[in-house]
């Protein structure tokens, strides 16, 4: 019989129809690129590629791929090939090309046909029922190849002809105007498309059954993972491509080239100048800058962080450890989360309400501390909890049988096993808090563009006094700006307020750079402290 | 009572035999057969005189583990300096009296304790005793082996240094009082005598979890030694061990009952016939079934079960 096979223990050398399936893989994924690119506007549909527009490249290639996948289903059915498939496609695969190609007929009835509703319903089901019985009825090898295959072809085919060109456009007829051009819809298309046959061929590539859905499977996932990795690559490569011009403006690296500073008793010129990260916004500035923003944005962190760890830490120590578990340690674990998910304005009206008036009656750097503060908190408690949970109890049975107490335990064995979570909890608490806008608005905020003379100085602004309080810190009540703030209140406050500064929207990217850098720096920190105490745990 | 011991070769027909049986020819009905049985236990089978003190006695104890009635009204003395092993089938609650002794089985949430476990003449089960004081004077040795994820050399120390008899704090080397040589002196001497130093002597500062499932064995072993505890309960401390690193387990089992009193479960029969002065038999459903001198015990014992058990006919 047709592909009835021996499955054999060893696969014999790569035959030319598996490396005609492994190059259409390939070309897939290929396809599956360029229809990303084309999403973010790296190439323009309509630019000639070797003399070919772009359009009629992309629908070639997919009736090219179409028809190579339709090839292989009928080649293994009739026996040319050798595979091993199943009796049918499955359920999973029929009812999504059921629905895929209901989708298609649907669209095409009553876009490109122009038919009535019950025109194109009837269409629909037409092309719905027999999209689902060509995967459910056939042999597998047809099943997932045909209706695959045949809609990149057809697509293909409506690109290459023109039904969808360039200059398409499908005004959805709704009161906002909304439309779907060529631009977006051609690369979705050409990625859908080609994702699918990409399946349909890897599938071919393991001669279908059991070895061709694990590759099938293993291609999508792939693909996937890929396009996730690229979509956040091209994310920080936009920020990074519009930021630099601004970030760099001014920028001079020599002797002698920067400012002044006197550091213990000595003066000296710092031999960089990076006027974007050491100048605030002032009318004689050459080029103005962000720094009370930076300094701001790193002292909130470093705050909260100071505030929110020791607590939150403390807090999952008692309802781990020592609270027996019941009633009250759920009602706690369940009121953490909800904390955790509270929109942050929330917490910036209380901090606003309840914060601020009793620290000076005024926003201040402090009040922003510890309204970022409370806001992580939740959070390093759930981490904690969740990590100080997961070191083995055998480690507590074996500490209390030397005769430690619990709370020896749980310092020199618990929290050093639960570390590494812990630390997890913070970096991804801080990165939510870092780019916190509206409890900085509401707690915190200073002017729209402060001047560099602004710039807290937390460490240099400890005032000790005989009398209590014994210490003060000015610096700490001040009202002071932050990143994630003074981008928001460039954006909002339009030309006018901001005509200090020069080349507006090169200023915003490049302050959208600096917060990038400083939250990036911030895991940085952490990622590598929790490095070294996992590998402390740990034995390579 | 309707027992009696029967000889050897009447027990060899029995085991021969169908369960509940009657042995042919004679007729007579038998009273011993496989591991469940109708023989009843007998106080003077579980009583062992000895000259000198009792470290430990336990009387009635009752373990249960929800309604698992573990162990039933256990009874025993276990005289000082000496090595006592626990032997018996899987399940029979070896390691839950083991526990006992240093009120591990506190630790489990599911498990209720009756009776009375004195260590030298002191209740350890009434109010007001202090667990990690109990537990320095009597320390353990846990089935499966459970080093710290620390280095192999923080493991050992780590006892000492928590009771505070060693200090490498940061403030003790500022003020230059650190014992740093003391603990490097005490973790060679521990890790020699539970036989690991030469294996482990170039990598003391590697993690103890890379160590191979014996070598963490030994490492329990002489973390649990490093405390220099009172009494040690050894649950099966040579189950993962070579031929050679098991005798050199039991060299040390019997050099230390010159000063220690160790209680010591095996699986291994002829290891409880090697090492031990009194051997206490747990049969299936929890019961000390016989107790006595080591060589009494496996050579003459009084109950057919223990024999059974013993020569290998069950369990
Ligand atoms: N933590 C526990 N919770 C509930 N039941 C337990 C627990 N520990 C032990 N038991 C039960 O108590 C009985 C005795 O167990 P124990 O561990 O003392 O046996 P053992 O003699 O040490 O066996 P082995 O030789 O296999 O180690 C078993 O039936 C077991 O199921
Ligand atoms: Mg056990």
């Amino acid at each position: 019989m047709a592909g009835a096979t021996e499955s054999t223990l060893v696969s014999e050398d790569t035959t030319e129809t598996e490396a005609v399936a492994a190059g259409a893989v390939g070309l897939a994924a290929v396809l599956f690129a360029l229809s990303l690119a084309a999403m973010f506007e790296l190439v323009t549909i309509t630019d000639p590629v070797a003399g070919v527009p772009m359009v009629a490249l992309l629908g070639g290639l997919l009736v090219l791929l179409g028809l190579a996948v339709i090839g292989f289903g009928v080649g293994s059915r009739l026996g040319y090939v050798a595979t091993n498939p199943r009796p049918t496609a499955g359920l999973v695969a029929s009812a999504a090309f059921a629905l895929i190609w209901f989708v298609v007929g649907g669209l095409v009835a009553s876009q490109t046909l122009g038919l009535g509703t019950a025109g194109w319903v009837v269409a629909s089901l037409v092309t719905g029922g027999v999209g689902f019985a060509v995967s459910a009825l056939p042999r597998e090898d047809i099943g997932s190849t045909l209706p695959a295959g045949a809609l990149a072809a057809f697509a293909g085919l409506v690109f290459l002809t023109g039904v969808i060109g360039p200059s398409w456009v499908w005004d959805l007829g709704w009161e906002q105007q909304a439309s779907f051009n060529a631009e977006f819809t051609i690369p979705v298309l050409t990625g859908f498309c080609s994702l699918l046959v990409g399946w349909a061929a890897a599938k071919a590539y393991g001669g279908f059954g059991a070895r061709g859905r694990h590759i099938g499977a293993y291609v999508l996932v792939y693909l996937n993972a890929l396009s996730i990795i690229a979509v956040l690559f091209l994310l920080v490569a936009f920020t990074v491509l519009k930021g630099l011009p601004g970030l760099f403006n001014g920028f001079a690296f020599g002797a002698g080239a920067g400012p002044e500073v006197t550091l213990v008793g000595v003066t000296f010129s710092l031999p960089l100048s990076w006027p974007f990260v050491m100048n605030g916004v002032a009318l004689l500035n050459d080029v103005n800058g962000v720094l009370p923003a930076i300094a701001g944005t790193i002292w909130l962190v470093i705050g909260a962080v100071l505030f929110a760890v020791p607590l939150g830490v403390g807090a999952a120590v008692f309802i781990t450890e020592y609270a027996d578990r019941g009633r009250f340690t759920q009602v706690v674990e369940i009121a953490t989360n909800g904390l955790w998910s509270t929109p942050s304005i929330v917490f910036g009206l209380f901090g606003l309400a309840f914060l601020v008036p009793r620290l000076g009656n005024q926003k201040s750097l402090l009040a922003g501390m510890l309204t970022l503060g409370f806001m992580l908190l939740p959070l390093v408690v759930i981490t904690s909890r969740e990590s100080m949970l997961a070191v083995p109890d055998e480690y507590r049975d074996a500490s209390a049988a030397l005769g430690v107490t619990k709370w020896q335990t749980i310092r020199s064995i618990v929290l050093p096993a639960a570390l590494p979570g812990i630390i997890t909890g913070i970096i991804l608490g801080v990165g939510r808090i870092a780019g916190e806008t509206a409890p900085i608005l509401l707690t915190m905020s200073g002017s729209v563009a402060p001047p560099g003379s602004q710039t807290v100085d937390v460490l240099g602004g400890f005032q000790f006094q005989s009398a209590p309080p014994f210490v003060t810190n000015p610096e700490l009540m001040q009202a002071t700006s932050a990143l994630p703030y003074q981008l928001y209140s460039l954006i909002t406050a339009g030309v006018g307020q901001s005509s200090n500064i020069g080349a507006i929207d090169e200023f915003r990217w490049a302050t959208a750079l600096i917060l990038l850098v400083v939250v990036l720096g911030f895991y940085a920190v952490g990622i590598a402290t929790r490095y070294y105490f996992r590998s402390k745990l740990q034995h390579e | 009572m309707s027992e009696t011991r029967q000889t050897a070769d009447d027990a060899q027909a029995t085991t021969d035999s169908e369960p509940g049986g009657a042995s042919p020819g004679t007729g007579q009905p038998l009273e011993v057969t496989s591991g469940e049985t109708r023989e009843r236990t007998r106080e003077e089978w579980v009583e062992h005189e000895f000259e000198g003190e009792a470290k430990l006695s336990v009387s009635d104890l009752d373990v249960y583990y929800g309604d698992d009635h573990a162990l039933k009204g256990v009874s025993m003395e276990i005289p000082e300096n000496s090595v006592t092993a626990l032997i018996g089938p899987s399940g029979c609650g070896k390691s839950t009296f083991l526990r006992c002794l240093n009120r591990m089985n506190d630790r489990i949430k599911a498990a209720r304790i009756d009776g009375s476990v004195q260590l030298e003449g002191e209740e350890i089960y009434q109010e007001g005793v202090n667990l990690v004081e109990l537990r320095k004077r009597v320390g353990m040795v846990f089935q499966s082996p459970n080093p710290f994820p620390k280095s192999i050399a923080d493991n050992i120390s780590y006892g000492p240094r928590k009771h505070g008899d060693l200090d490498t704090g940061l403030l003790a080397n500022l003020l230059g009082r650190s014992d740093d040589d003391a603990v490097d002196e005490l973790v060679e001497h521990s890790l020699r005598q539970a036989a690991l130093w030469d294996e482990v002597q170039d990598r003391l500062d590697d993690n103890a979890l890379g160590l191979s499932g014996g070598q963490q064995q030994r490492l329990c072993i002489a973390r649990a030694l490093a405390t220099d505890p009172e009494v040690l309960l050894m649950d099966e401390p040579a189950s993962a061990l070579d031929p050679i690193a098991t005798s050199k387990i039991e060299d040390l089992v019997h050099d230390l009952a010159e000063e220690y009193t160790v209680v010591i479960v095996t699986h291994n029969m002829q290891q409880a016939a090697r090492i031990s002065d009194q051997t206490a038999v747990f049969l299936t459903g929890g019961e000390l079934v016989e107790y006595g001198d080591t060589d009494q015990v496996f050579e003459d014992p009084q109950s057919q079960r223990v024999e059974d058990y013993i020569s290998g006919k069950f369990g």
